[in-house]
């Protein structure tokens, strides 16, 4: 069914990556003014990575590192205007001029979106796991890869 | 005058101790022995910074608030009392620092995670005292059970402490639980939840905040019948048992109890509850003492006595008992600490703690000899040391009492004094006077850093007595924030021939006697610990019935835990049928929801029909697709764009999953078939009920003009769903994705445990 050996179907992947990534990036800066935002954004990431890992492209692996990553800056965020006597989760708006882009207002609602895609990828990420994608893609890739070493009959 | 700002000082040790113990969780394997003087440096400095504050008039506060919504705070105020008290704490969790490096064989394990968990008792205990809202006094109280639980099973490969650590955790949870529904109730009806804006409360709920608050104190200061988990605390460490066990931990229940009494004072309950527990625990504390042979478990039940006499002292509620209270509570926690020092030097170099086996320790050990003498004499309440002046308080404001109160509560606190002599003079008899040979038994080298620590804590039982004026202003100034009343009270080093003196030698002689007798007496072992037993039992028995319950319930059959699903949704949309207003449904805004719709009853209908499970996964995406489609035509591009990248995953997802199962679905009867179908319409028309029903109640209009408001001035943003999900309600998404997270190391979880399940057949099935 799917293959690594499949040119049509990792070329097809290798070619969208990019593009999905530029999009990915660009529904999570466009969230606070138009359709988007962290779980949009985390969603379409885990998207690519479902289809690396269907595609035998990548192993879902990391799922805790995405998700101690995202959690701590969902924490960090969430906690830090307390320092300055503000409450909890009290956002932070900053504008700046930025060449050839013009006012750029941004805050951060940014970061603690950026703690929900992480999240959200490596939910993914765990899922995949949980299926045991790889295992499923490397039985079908070839006879060879699915023998451990040393257990020659 | 002050350049600096003391309550920064406050935050700088609360947040010193806790970076010390993550630097020692983390980095104390390499130091050894060593980061247990690490762990002493916050100790001292906080001991010394108090030690500055004693008798002080003016307080030091500092706190913030940290969800002003719901008033909640973390709110400290270092007062004369609170100064005293941390002194004690840090003090001695310093000297036990200093004792635990004796203790401890050079070659110890895991000293790394003991110095940090007794710093973070330490902290917590702190912390404690300090606090001025009974929010922060919870939090840091129930750190204090945690952390104890953390010591007391230290040596957790022991089957011994583990139950003991066990026992102990869930009484003072227990305890912990009824002082949060305590709290809540008194914060309703006191109005405030700091501890100094304290007025008297009355009525229904202030009783029953009494009752609990006073069961809470009673589990944490092992009153009758709480205390059985504190004799088995006893497996712990003897630093441990020396600093939590018997001069910090268990005298936070005492704290609160006297920093909250002058609110409790006009209910019905509190003081005949509180003298309950008092007195039963002091009488029957003390005849555990003089039953036991382990030196250790004769001075937790001693600690379990004394404790009982501090809770009725309160209790009592005078000015001159709160006086008496806090003084015997001071020398109490000094001579205590020191006697329980005593006892790990016996074991550790002599090897035994049974008071049969040991005798004429007075030759061989002779400066342990002295330091065990004055503790125990100052315990005994005999002069010139400090325990003298306070048992006197403690006499007088029990003599002071007038009618039955009289008779009872005098009665049994001389009682219960006579049986302290008793045991005292017991255990010192046992353990260094006699002369009979110690078989096999050698004692060992003298460790300064054991010796030490005790040698200054029986400097402080002779210097207290010396400097009682001292002492006396120090203690008065802490009684004084609590029974403004207790300003005339004094100690004295010399009462005259009063009443309570009399009375008090009288205690000695009769104790000392009968003391002298009982060590005769030869005891083979120990009473039963039957309580303990009980509580165990209990503990396993809930643990069994869990078990059984939940081998019930969690059957593993997919399609019954469905039906469990769908039959509980069925039963809550039935309110809804009535709520249904006809007149208010309409078919259609528009002709393309008809389509949409007519799409998606397709193909969920082709999805029950279709015979291959890849087929079905992705008709059950056009569902998902259709719907998207929907959102369109409501004009809500959010939920579009989520819906869509769900679906996409959702369905990519069914279709790596499916590559582990066979192509087509098994099989089915027809019985089968039609329970399924049964199920699914049930499932369908009960949300459909339920949203026919909701659409029909008035909500008003939709805040949208306000919320593209807000959205724009407080969130800095024109897309409202987003600065909602970020800004307004991010406590919700932060909510949300802790979820995400949860089920995420879930399913990681799973997968490791198939991983070792599979690796562990792969061991067994031989190649």
């Amino acid at each position: 069914m799917i293959s690594r050996t499949s040119p049509i179907t990792s070329l097809a992947v290798r070619a969208v990556t990019p593009i999905a990534l530029v999009v990915a990036a660009y529904v999570l800066f466009a969230g606070h003014n138009q359709p988007g935002g962290g779980f949009a954004a985390g969603l379409m990431l885990g998207a690519i990575v479902v289809l690396r890992t269907i595609a035998g492209m990548q192993q879902p692996s990391g799922a805790t590192t995405w998700l101690a990553v995202g959690g701590a800056i969902a924490g960090v965020v969430a906690i830090a205007p307390m320092f300055w006597g503000e409450p909890l989760l009290d956002q932070v708006v900053v504008s700046w001029d930025v060449p050839l882009l013009g006012t750029v207002k941004t805050g951060s609602a940014l970061l603690f979106d950026l703690g929900v895609v992480a999240i959200v990828v490596g939910l993914v990420l765990a899922l995949l796991d949980g299926l045991d994608a790889s295992s499923l893609v490397d039985r079908r890739s070839g006879p060879s890869a699915s023998t451990p070493d040393g257990v020659d009959s | 005058m002050e350049t600096y700002d003391p309550s920064l000082l406050i935050w700088f040790l609360l947040v010193l101790h806790a970076s010390v113990c993550v630097v020692l969780a983390s980095g104390g394997r390499r130091l050894g022995r060593r980061s247990l003087w690490v762990a002493a440096v916050p100790m001292a400095l906080t001991a010394a910074w108090s030690a500055t504050r004693l008798g002080s008039n003016d307080a030091v506060a500092a706190g913030f608030e940290w969800v002003p919504g719901l008033d909640l705070a973390f709110e400290f105020r270092v007062d004369a009392l609170a100064a005293l008290l941390s002194l004690l704490v840090s003090g001695i969790g310093a000297l036990v620092c200093v004792y635990a490096v004796g203790y401890f064989s050079p070659t110890a394990a895991s000293m790394g995670r003991f110095s940090a968990t007794l710093l973070a008792f330490s902290t917590a205990m702190v912390g404690l005292v300090w606090a001025d809202s009974v929010w922060t006094l919870f939090i840091f109280w129930e750190l204090t059970s945690v952390t104890s639980f953390l010591l007391v099973g230290f040596k957790h490969t022991d089957p011994v402490a583990r139950t003991a650590a066990r026992r102990a955790l869930v009484i003072t949870a227990a305890g912990g639980l009824s002082l949060l529904a305590g709290f809540v109730l008194f914060v309703d009806a006191a109005g405030t939840a700091t501890l100094t804006d304290v007025a008297p409360v009355t009525g229904a709920s202030a009783n029953a905040a009494a009752i609990l608050i006073l069961v809470a104190a009673a589990t944490k200061s092992a009153q009758f019948p709480f205390h059985v988990w504190l004799p088995g605390a006893m497996a712990a460490p003897t630093p441990v048992s020396a600093y939590l066990h018997s001069a910090t931990m268990v005298k936070a229940g005492v704290i609160l109890v006297a920093v909250i009494a002058p609110a409790f004072q006009d209910t019905d309950v509190w003081k005949p509850l509180g003298l309950s527990f008092g007195l039963v625990t002091m009488v029957w504390g003390a005849i555990g003492a003089l039953r036991h042979v382990d030196a250790k478990l004769v001075l937790a039940w001693g600690t379990v006595s004394q404790l009982g006499l501090l809770i009725a002292l309160l209790a009592i509620g005078t000015p001159k008992a709160t006086f008496a209270a806090i003084s015997v509570l001071v020398a109490h926690a000094i001579f205590k600490a020191a006697l329980f020092m005593v006892v790990g030097e016996v074991d550790v170099r002599t090897g035994t703690r049974n008071i049969n086996q040991l005798s004429g320790l007075r030759r061989s050990m002779p400066i342990t000899f002295a330091v065990a003498l004055i503790s125990g004499a100052s315990m005994a309440g005999i002069p010139p040391l400090l325990g003298f002046p306070t048992k006197e308080a403690a006499i007088e404001a029990s003599l002071a009492l007038t009618g039955a109160e009289f008779w009872i509560v005098g009665g049994l606190i001389i009682g219960g004094s006579v049986l302290t002599v008793a045991y005292t003079t017991r255990l010192l008899i046992g353990m260094f006077a006699k002369s009979a040979p110690m078989p096999g038994r050698d004692v060992g080298a003298l460790r300064s850093a054991m010796t030490a620590p005790e040698v200054v804590l029986a400097a402080a039982t002779v210097l207290g007595f010396v400097a009682l004026g001292w002492v006396t202003g120090v203690v008065r100034a802490a009684v004084v924030t609590i029974a403004p009343k207790a300003e005339v009270y004094s100690l004295f080093r010399w009462p005259g021939l009063t009443d309570a003196f009399v009375t008090s030698m009288v205690i000695v002689a009769l104790g000392l006697v009968s003391g002298t007798l009982l060590a005769r007496r030869v005891v083979e072992h120990g009473p039963a610990a039957r309580g303990a037993r009980n509580v165990d039992w209990t503990i396993d028995g809930v643990g069994r019935l869990a078990r059984l319950v939940a081998a019930r319930v969690q059957h593993g059959s997919l399609p019954l835990y469905l039906a469990t699903t769908v039959l509980v949704v069925c039963i809550a949309a039935v309110p809804f049928v009535v709520e249904i207003d006809t007149d208010s449904l309409y078919w259609w805004d528009n002709g393309a929801e008809a389509v949409l719709v007519l799409m998606i009853v397709a193909a969920a209908v082709a999805a029950t029909r279709v015979s291959s499970r890849l087929g079905a996964a992705l008709v059950l995406g056009a569902v998902g697709f259709s719907v998207s489609g929907l959102f369109v035509a409501y004009g809500a591009p959010d939920l579009v764009l989520t819906q869509l990248l769900v679906e996409t995953v959702v369905v990519v997802g069914f279709v790596v999953g499916l590559g582990k199962l066979a192509t087509r679905f098994p099989p089915a009867t027809r019985l089968w078939s039609a329970g399924r179908v049964i199920l699914s319409v049930a499932m369908g028309s009960a949300v459909a009920v339920a949203l026919a029903g909701s659409a029909a109640r008035p909500v008003g209009d939709a805040p949208v003009a306000e919320l593209a408001e807000t959205a724009q001035t407080e969130g800095g943003g024109k897309n409202v769903v987003n600065v909602i999900l970020t800004d307004t309600r991010a406590l919700d998404t932060l909510g949300e994705i802790t979820v995400l997270a949860v089920v995420a190391v879930g399913i990681l979880t799973l997968r490791t445990r198939r991983g070792r399940r599979g690796r562990s057949t792969e061991e067994v099935v031989p190649s």
